[in-house]
C-alpha cells in the first residue's frame, strides 16, 4: 500500500494528478504572459549553419576559386636520411643535383593585353614589367575576397544567413576537428557520429556524450579530442539554460 | 490509456523545452600520422643497400602526405632496444609523439636484397606487422615495405610499385620513359625521333598509348611494355590524338579531325570498329573515361570557350560541367569517380590544376602561385595522389600532389624537362 507507485493505484486517484497538471500549465502560462515578456526564441526554426562571411569585395562568380590558404611555396623536402648504425666507412652523402639555368617556358605565354606605353624597346619592356607587377599587386591585394555585408572577422568568402551563435560554435568545433589522415577514403564515405554537448554560460564544455557512435574507434577518439580541445563562445543569455541542460547536438561528418 | 494521457499532460512542458538543436560539422582537417622510422640495420656488405632502402622508404611515405615522419634526432629510445615488442620501451616513443614505429633490417643474399620489416602500434604497445621480402634491388624492397605500411593504415593497396609514363624531351628526340612514383629509376621505353605526346596506359599495364607524328601527322600508336615495340592503333582524317583506353581495356576513345571538324571517336582496342561520338561543329577533344566506363568527360568549345563537358559513353546526354574560368582543358577522371582533375587558366592568366565534382560541378583548387603553368594532371590508381607537369622550377618537371594541394613535391630534375605524364595501374 505505502510503496506502490501512483500509476499503479486505482483510477479514482488520478484526478488529483490531472488537477495538479492543469494547475501547473495554468501557472506556466500565467508566468509567461504576466510576469515579463519572454525572450523570442523560435524553437521551430531549423538551425542554419552560418559561415561568417568576411567583409570585403565579392569575388566574381565566373572566376575560378582561389584558396584562402595557398599551397606550400616549395615542395616539402624529403626527410633526411638516418645513418645506418654499422661500423665502417661513412654512408655516401646524397648526391646534389645541379639545377640547370631556367629556360623559356615550353608553353607559349597566354596573350597579354596590349600596352599603351610609348618609347623604345627597352622602355616598353620595362613598362610591361611594371604593369605586370601592378596587375599582380592589384590581384594580390584582393586575395581575401569576402562580401560587402560580411564581418571583419569572418573566414569564408561566401555563405548564407543563419544563427550567429551556431555559426560561431561550428567555427570553433571546425578548428579542432582533426582526423588521422590514414583513415581510408572508403571509410570516410560512411563515417558519421552525433555528439551531444552541454555548454556552460561561459562557453566551457560541461559534458559530452555520444548519441550515435561511428563504429570506427579512431574516428570516435578524434571527435572526443576535438570536443575537449574546442573553445566555444558563451551562449546568448536567452539560450544559456537550454544549452546547459538540453545541450546541443553535433553531427560530425567527413 | 488514461495513464498515458496523464503522463503526456505532465511531460508536455518538459518536452517543449527539451527540443534539442543539431548542427553539422564536416570537412575535417586530416592530420598526418606521426611515424618514427628507426635507422635500418645492415648486414655484412649491405650498408649501401640499407641506406638506399631506408631513404626510398621514407621518401615514399613522405610522398603520400598522410604520414609525419619524425626527426630521428628527437628519438629518446635506446638504439639497441631490439625488435621484440617486449624489449621496446614504448613510453619513450609516445614521449616523442610517435603513433607508429618502424624498424627494419637489410642484408645481402647473393644477387638478392633481403629485408625484414617490423611495424608497431606505439599506443597499444605491440607489433602489428611483420614482413620478410627478397627482391632484385633495394628500391623494390623499399617500395614493398612502403606499400605494406600504407596498406596497414589505409586498408588500400599501395601505389609505390606503380610506374609513371612520361615524355622526356631531348635534342630532336622524344623519349617515352617509365619511372617510379618518386621520379627515380627512370627507364626509356622507346626513343622517338618525331613529336610524341599524350601518353596513356592500358589498364593492365602492358601498353602505353602515345600520339606520334612519325608518319607526318598525329596518329595514335601503342608502345608495348616492357618490350618497347610500337604498333599503329588509329590513323584517321587530318589527325587522331589523345587515345585513352576504357577501364575494361576493350575500347579506346580519342579525338580525330575529319574534314576540319574535331570530334570524339571510339574504337576497339585493336583500332577497328571506329564510331563517332560527338558531332558538334565546335572543337570537342581531350576525352577521359569515368572509372565505371559508362561516361566520358571531355573538352568542348561549343559555349565559346573551352569547358569541361560530360556525356554517356555512347555519346548521348551531353551536358556542360564547368561554368567558371574561360579556358578549361585536359580533364582526367579520378579512379574513385568523385572528382575530375583538369587544367584551367585563372584571372591572372596562369594555368593551374583544379578539381570538379562530376555530380555537383563544385570546383576546388590544387595548385596556386606555383609558377606560371601547372597542367596535365593524371591520377594515381588509388585516387589519393596526382602527378602533374609544372614549370615552377623554371622548366617543366613532374610534381606529385595530393588532391587537397597541401602536399606537393617535385619528383623529376631533368635538365631538358619532362612533360605529359600518365600514372600507371596497380602492379599485378
Amino acid at each position: 500500500m505505502t510503496g506502490e507507485s501512483a500509476f499503479l493505484r486505482g483510477p479514482d486517484r488520478l484526478w488529483p494528478l490531472v488537477l495538479v497538471s492543469v494547475a501547473l500549465h495554468a501557472a506556466f502560462i500565467g508566468v509567461a504572459f504576466f510576469v515579463r515578456p519572454p525572450a523570442i526564441v523560435n524553437l521551430e526554426q531549423k538551425p542554419i549553419v552560418a559561415k561568417l562571411v568576411r567583409l570585403g569585395e565579392k569575388r566574381p562568380e565566373q572566376w575560378l576559386p582561389r584558396r584562402d590558404v595557398p599551397p606550400p611555396e616549395a615542395a616539402p623536402r624529403a626527410p633526411d636520411a638516418v645513418p645506418v648504425p654499422v661500423p665502417g666507412p661513412p654512408a655516401p652523402a646524397r648526391k646534389t643535383v645541379a639545377l640547370p639555368a631556367p629556360k623559356v617556358a615550353q608553353k607559349p605565354a597566354p596573350p597579354r593585353p596590349a600596352s599603351a606605353t610609348t618609347g623604345g624597346k627597352g622602355s616598353d619592356a620595362l613598362s610591361r614589367a611594371l604593369a605586370k607587377v601592378r596587375d599582380d599587386d592589384k590581384l594580390a591585394s584582393k586575395e581575401r575576397w569576402g562580401d560587402p555585408s560580411g564581418l571583419p572577422d569572418g573566414d569564408a568568402t561566401d555563405g548564407s544567413e543563419g544563427d550567429r551563435y551556431l555559426g560561431l560554435v561550428t567555427q570553433a568545433l571546425q578548428s579542432s576537428y582533426r582526423l588521422p589522415a590514414t583513415i581510408s577514403e572508403q571509410e570516410r564515405l560512411h563515417l558519421q557520429a552525433i555528439v551531444v554537448i552541454t555548454i556552460e554560460p561561459d562557453g566551457r564544455v560541461a559534458s559530452f556524450r555520444f548519441e550515435k557512435r561511428s563504429g570506427n574507434a579512431a574516428f570516435d577518439q578524434a571527435l572526443e579530442r576535438a570536443v575537449r580541445e574546442s573553445r566555444l563562445p558563451p551562449p546568448p543569455p536567452e539560450l544559456r539554460q537550454r544549452y546547459r541542460t538540453v545541450g546541443l547536438g553535433v553531427n560530425f561528418k567527413v | 490509456m488514461r495513464k498515458l494521457l496523464v503522463a503526456v499532460a505532465l511531460l508536455a512542458p518538459a518536452l517543449a523545452l527539451a527540443q534539442r538543436q543539431y548542427i553539422d560539422v564536416g570537412s575535417p582537417d586530416f592530420r598526418p600520422l606521426a611515424l618514427a622510422v628507426v635507422s635500418f640495420q645492415a648486414g655484412p656488405g649491405a650498408q649501401a643497400d640499407a641506406v638506399d632502402v631506408q631513404q626510398t622508404f621514407r621518401d615514399d611515405l613522405a610522398l603520400t602526405g598522410i604520414f609525419d615522419l619524425l626527426d630521428p634526432r628527437s628519438f629518446l629510445a635506446d638504439a639497441s632496444e631490439g625488435t621484440q615488442a617486449s624489449s621496446i620501451k614504448f613510453t619513450r616513443w609516445t614521449d616523442v609523439g610517435a603513433e607508429g614505429l618502424v624498424k627494419a633490417a637489410v642484408k645481402r643474399e647473393g644477387p638478392l636484397v633481403a629485408g625484414e620489416l617490423h611495424l608497431y602500434d606505439v599506443r597499444a604497445g605491440r607489433e602489428v606487422l611483420y614482413r620478410v621480402y627478397r627482391e632484385t634491388n633495394a628500391r623494390l624492397l623499399a617500395h614493398r615495405f612502403a606499400d605494406d605500411v600504407l596498406q596497414y593504415y589505409t586498408r588500400e593497396q599501395g601505389i609505390f610499385r606503380t610506374r609513371i609514363a612520361a615524355i622526356r624531351k631531348g635534342k630532336g628526340t622524344w623519349d617515352v620513359v617509365l619511372m617510379d612514383v618518386d621520379g627515380k629509376g627512370a627507364e626509356t621505353l622507346r626513343r622517338e625521333t618525331s613529336i610524341a605526346m599524350l601518353p596513356s596506359w592500358r589498364p593492365d599495364g602492358r601498353e602505353v598509348l602515345i600520339t606520334s607524328y612519325r608518319s607526318g601527322k598525329p596518329e595514335i600508336w601503342g608502345i608495348k611494355v616492357p618490350e618497347g615495340t610500337p604498333r599503329l592503333v588509329v590513323s584517321l582524317g587530318d589527325l587522331a590524338s589523345g587515345g585513352v583506353y576504357s577501364p575494361d581495356g576493350r575500347s579506346i576513345v580519342f579525338t580525330a579531325s575529319v574534314d576540319g571538324n574535331s570530334d570524339l571517336y571510339v574504337a576497339s582496342a585493336a583500332g577497328g570498329a571506329i564510331r563517332r561520338l560527338t558531332t558538334d561543329p565546335a572543337t570537342d577533344t581531350s576525352p577521359t573515361w569515368s572509372p565505371d566506363g559508362r561516361r566520358i568527360a571531355f573538352v568542348s568549345s561549343r559555349s565559346g570557350n573551352p569547358h569541361i563537358y560530360v556525356m554517356n559513353a555512347d555519346g548521348s546526354d551531353q551536358r556542360r560541367l564547368t561554368f567558371k574560368g574561360n579556358y578549361n582543358q585536359t580533364p582526367r577522371w579520378s579512379p574513385r569517380g568523385d572528382q575530375i582533375a583538369f587544367t584551367a587558366r585563372d584571372e591572372r592568366r596562369v594555368f593551374d590544376v583544379f578539381l570538379v565534382s562530376p555530380e555537383t560541378g563544385k570546383i576546388s583548387r590544387v595548385t596556386q602561385d606555383q609558377g606560371r603553368t601547372n597542367e596535365e594532371p593524371s591520377w594515381a590508381p588509388n585516387g589519393r595522389l596526382l602527378v602533374l607537369v609544372s614549370d615552377r622550377g623554371g622548366r617543366q618537371q613532374l610534381v606529385v600532389a595530393n588532391p587537397a594541394g597541401d602536399r606537393q613535391r617535385v619528383v623529376t630534375t631533368d635538365a631538358a624537362g619532362t612533360a605529359a605524364a600518365s600514372w600507371g595501374p596497380f602492379s599485378p
